[in-house]
């Protein structure tokens, strides 16, 4: 089919001015936070889960590639439209559609930024748990697609943890509901499949969210290190311990200076490293456990540990912990971010091995993480525009993450696989273990029309 | 502007944008679109695409940077910080030297060059507010030197709607004995207007004529009620008189003691920091600091203030260029001002009253906007 029928198809269905082809559009809708890039034919903002449907329909009929895409901040190319085809921007299906006090749910539209609802809950004294630091932008629908994680995940659990179910348009334009607002359901669990699929699945038009009352208290503290090999021990004796902080978050000296430079978020620029360690809960108990947990910092040389006194300054060190990546776009114009995880008890191991990877190929690495989790994110730090560079980073990324497997932890903690890390994907899973994730695609997908080109790398058989 | 020195002004500057997006969340040109071509972050990539040669410019291209209001919240909550206005004002320039600008803007360059201000009337007229006000000196406000020269703007100027900004601020003047004057038809554009189309190199003349003006009065200082009058002037001109904008004048002749407030109503306020005053010239306790001094008066802070204040959608020259647009971000501004639960929204800026009461006026909701000015001016009366 030429584009101007397809165009015409499509007009029909979501209004003229929701059908976008001019070359500019296509270059707009042709990157993501990653560093990949690719046109799409044409992109479509429907208002309707019947509109989806009816947009896949279409597509399915003519073999036409479909790219989901929310606010287009993921980090690996998860919305590039790798072979072309009808990118769906979710920008116009964006209602909070109801809020469930009672019963602890809440449902939404896949266009509805995470924290937009988050702002909502909060006047209910409520919260829906995960929390990337992209939260302010990052969509249901792509925190869907990615099961994204944040600093709180270590006490709450991910994305997948706190969605219910979901309306999904399958890859023939079918509407088919997984999960619902009950806490368990019978039958394979369709919905814990479709989380994290990166769009290559079904795409989701209403998700069903588990949302908690406010924890009654919280306590943020800042560790100071002189060392980020004591950074690291700190955070493996803390959970050794038998605490399960609701955060324990790492930032190296490199990424304190930029943050410091960016806004003042009062981290100390002479430090090695430090940790923003939170815990909440109920009060009571909750200055013991602290007092603990300073102890513990404290036997394993912190310089010092203050807590937050205010509302004010808790939301300083957070705005700081959330701006870190943008922020370091000061030192260096582009980073790029790596997303390995491993075994807690390896982190100070392999985080001096991450620094000599970027001593072997002479770029700066910053450090920020969700150490708790184990889940590092080293930035490399260059210039897009010099092209020796770029090929550089791609080594070092990839080294990286070789470095992270080896250590018995795995390629990515919530920033998805897309396009970057395909052939990484074998540093952890064997010919047969992707075979078998790719018959879970064809019985979903048999065409290949939903996000091709990602997550599954070729096995040669 | 060429391609060549689009790229020597901003590539560094452009390529610190990562695309994280994080600009999505604010930009209300955004919020109102919901297409990427309206983001900040799209902005930048086609000033980037066409630096790099992987694009010519299009009419897709001119009707994206044409379309941001100058709020610059998104170089704000931007961690790199990266200034995708002045990215967007050069590609401005690049586009008209291709003539690939909304015809609109002709209009208005025309009147500015034949009257020395974006409106029909001679500028002669400069001072036809005054037709409506009692008590009118003979010298109309006008006086060879003076300490302070009120610096009226072409909107207040000509504008019937917003007569009583330089009705009430000459009442202030002249109550709290401020030795002042106007520069009358000798007040020419000060170019911002220019300076949002993308034509910044036509304002040369406009300036040379106002700082030859000042210098002649000899003043220290120099009033603007108009925020984006006293931006511009802070930014682009270089005179010994001081430019200060009316709030910070204001608050001075109160510390002073020659502002003096009666008693005043009983009423809930809240106040709406224009963005040519606030986050791009860094104005925000002056206006505060009145209203608090006014008796009666309490103040509410908008969800969004300061820093963050959201616009009212009449920047850049928006509600000339897109109404529609411009008027689909005002009611974004309208409903965060109701969730406050004031009465009155009280601001300092022309264009911001404007925009806002413009739309509540269109879909009849009911809302009192003023101009710190009015307030002031009623509370020294009371
Ligand atoms: C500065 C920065 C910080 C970040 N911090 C974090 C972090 O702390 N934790 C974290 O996990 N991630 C983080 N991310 C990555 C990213 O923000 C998250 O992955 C986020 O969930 C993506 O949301 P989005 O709306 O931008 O999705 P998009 O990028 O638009 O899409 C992401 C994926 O979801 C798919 N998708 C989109 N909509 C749907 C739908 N309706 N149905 C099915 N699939 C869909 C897309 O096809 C794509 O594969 C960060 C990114 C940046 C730039």
């Amino acid at each position: 089919m030429n584009r101007d029928q397809m165009i015409e198809e499509l007009s029909k269905i979501v209004g003229k001015e929701n059908v976008l082809f001019s070359e500019t559009d296509l270059l707009l809708y042709g990157y993501d936070a990653s560093l990949f890039k690719a046109k799409p034919d044409c992109i479509v903002l429907p208002n309707s889960t019947e509109e989806v449907s009816q947009i896949v329909k279409f597509a399915h009929r003519e073999k036409i590639p479909i790219v989901a895409r929310g606010s287009g901040t993921n980090l690996s190319g998860g919305t590039i439209p790798a072979r072309g085809g009808i990118v769906i921007h979710f920008s116009r299906m964006n209602r909070v559609l109801e809020i469930d006090i009672k019963n602890q749910r809440a449902v939404v539209e896949p266009g509805v930024f995470t924290l937009t609802l988050k702002n909502q809950l909060a006047r209910y004294g409520y919260v829906y748990q995960p929390d990337p630091a992209s939260e302010r932008v990052s969509t249901f629908g792509g925190n869907f697609g990615e099961n994204s994680g944040g600093p709180h995940c270590l006490k709450y659990g991910v994305t997948t943890n706190h969605v219910l179910g979901a309306e999904i348009v399958l890859p023939d334009g079918e509407i088919i509901w997984v999960g619902g607002k009950a806490l368990d359901h019978p039958g394979y669990d369709l919905t814990g499949l479709l989380v994290g699929s990166e769009g290559t699945l079904g795409i989701a038009t209403k998700l069903v969210l588990r949302i908690v009352p406010k924890p009654e208290a919280v306590k943020t503290m800042l560790a100071i290190y002189n060392s980020l090999e004591d950074a690291g021990r700190t955070v493996s004796a803390i959970i050794a311990e038998g605490i399960v902080p609701a955060t324990l978050e790492m930032l190296d000296r490199l990424t304190i200076k930029a943050v410091e430079e960016s806004i003042h978020a009062g981290f100390p620029l002479d430090a090695e490293a430090v940790l923003l360690i939170e815990i909440d809960g109920l009060k009571d108990g909750m200055e013991r456990l602290a007092e603990r947990i300073i102890e513990i910092c404290k036997e394993n040389r912190a310089r010092e540990v203050k807590a937050a006194r205010t509302e004010e300054e808790r939301a300083q060190l957070w705005a700081g912990r959330k701006g870190a990546f943008g922020a370091v776009a000061r030192l260096r114009p582009n980073y790029l971010v790596c997303d390995g995880t491993v075994p807690r008890t390896k982190l100070p191991e392999v985080l001096t091995r991450v620094m000599e990877v970027g001593k072997k190929y002479n770029l700066p690495i910053a450090n920020v993480f969700h150490a708790g989790d184990g889940n590092l994110h080293p930035l490399i730090l260059f210039d897009e525009r010099n092209e020796e560079e770029l090929k550089k980073v791609h080594l070092a990324g990839s080294e990286i993450l070789k470095i992270c497997a080896e250590a018995g932890g795995t390629i990515s903690g919530e920033h998805g696989i897309g396009t970057e890390k395909k052939k990484e994907m074998f540093f952890v899973f064997t010919p047969k273990d992707i075979s078998a994730m790719r018959k879970v695609k064809r019985a979903f997908d048999p065409e290949d029309l939903f996000n091709p080109g990602k997550v599954l790398p070729e096995v040669q058989t | 502007m060429k391609k060549e020195e689009l790229k020597a002004q901003l590539y560094d500057e452009i390529a610190k944008c990562n695309r994280c997006g994080f600009c999505l969340a604010v930009c209300p040109v955004y919020a109102a679109v919901g297409k990427e071509w309206a983001t900040p972050r799209g902005k930048n990539a086609l000033i980037r695409a066409i630096i790099e040669g992987k694009i010519d410019w299009t009419p897709e291209i001119e009707e994206s940077l044409y379309r941001c209001t100058g709020c610059r919240l998104c170089t704000q909550t931007c961690f790199p910080a990266v200034e995708t206005n002045q990215g967007v004002l050069a590609g401005r320039e690049c586009l008209v030297e291709k003539r690939l600008y909304p015809q609109v803007i002709d209009r208005v360059v025309e009147a500015i060059e034949n009257n020395f201000n974006i409106s029909n009337e001679p500028n002669i007229n400069r001072t036809m507010w005054m037709e409506t006000m009692e008590g009118v000196p003979e010298n109309r406000f006008q006086k060879e030197k003076a300490e302070v020269i009120y610096f009226t703007g072409c909107v207040a100027s000509f504008y019937p709607m917003a007569h009583k900004i330089p009705q009430n601020l000459v009442r202030i003047f002249h109550r709290a004995h401020v030795d002042f004057t106007l520069l009358g038809g000798e007040e020419w554009c000060c170019g911002f207007p220019l300076i949002q189309a993308g034509m910044k190199e036509k304002m040369k003349t406009l300036k040379e004529h106002n700082e030859k003006m000042v210098q002649k009065v000899g003043a220290k200082t120099i009033v603007f009620a108009c925020p984006s009058c006293y931006h511009t002037w802070r930014e682009m001109y270089q005179t010994d008189a001081e430019p200060l904008h009316s709030t910070q004048f204001i608050e001075r002749l109160i510390a002073e003691g020659k502002i003096i407030f009666q008693d005043g109503r009983e009423r809930i306020v809240t106040y709406h920091d224009p963005c040519d005053l606030g986050r791009n010239s860094k104005v925000f306790d002056p206006p505060r600091n009145i209203l608090k001094k006014i008796p009666g008066v309490k103040l509410v802070e908008l969800e969004n203030n300061r820093q963050l204040s959201m616009c009212c959608g009449g920047g850049g020259d928006l509600e000339m260029i897109d109404p529609d647009l411009s008027s689909a971000i005002a009611k974004r501004k309208i409903e965060e001002i109701q969730k406050t639960g004031a009465e009155e929204v009280v601001t300092a800026c022309q264009q911001c009253i404007r925009t806002i009461s413009g739309y509540a006026r269109k879909n009849k909701i009911k809302l009192k906007v003023r101009d710190i000015t009015e307030v002031v001016l009623e509370a020294m009366s009371a």
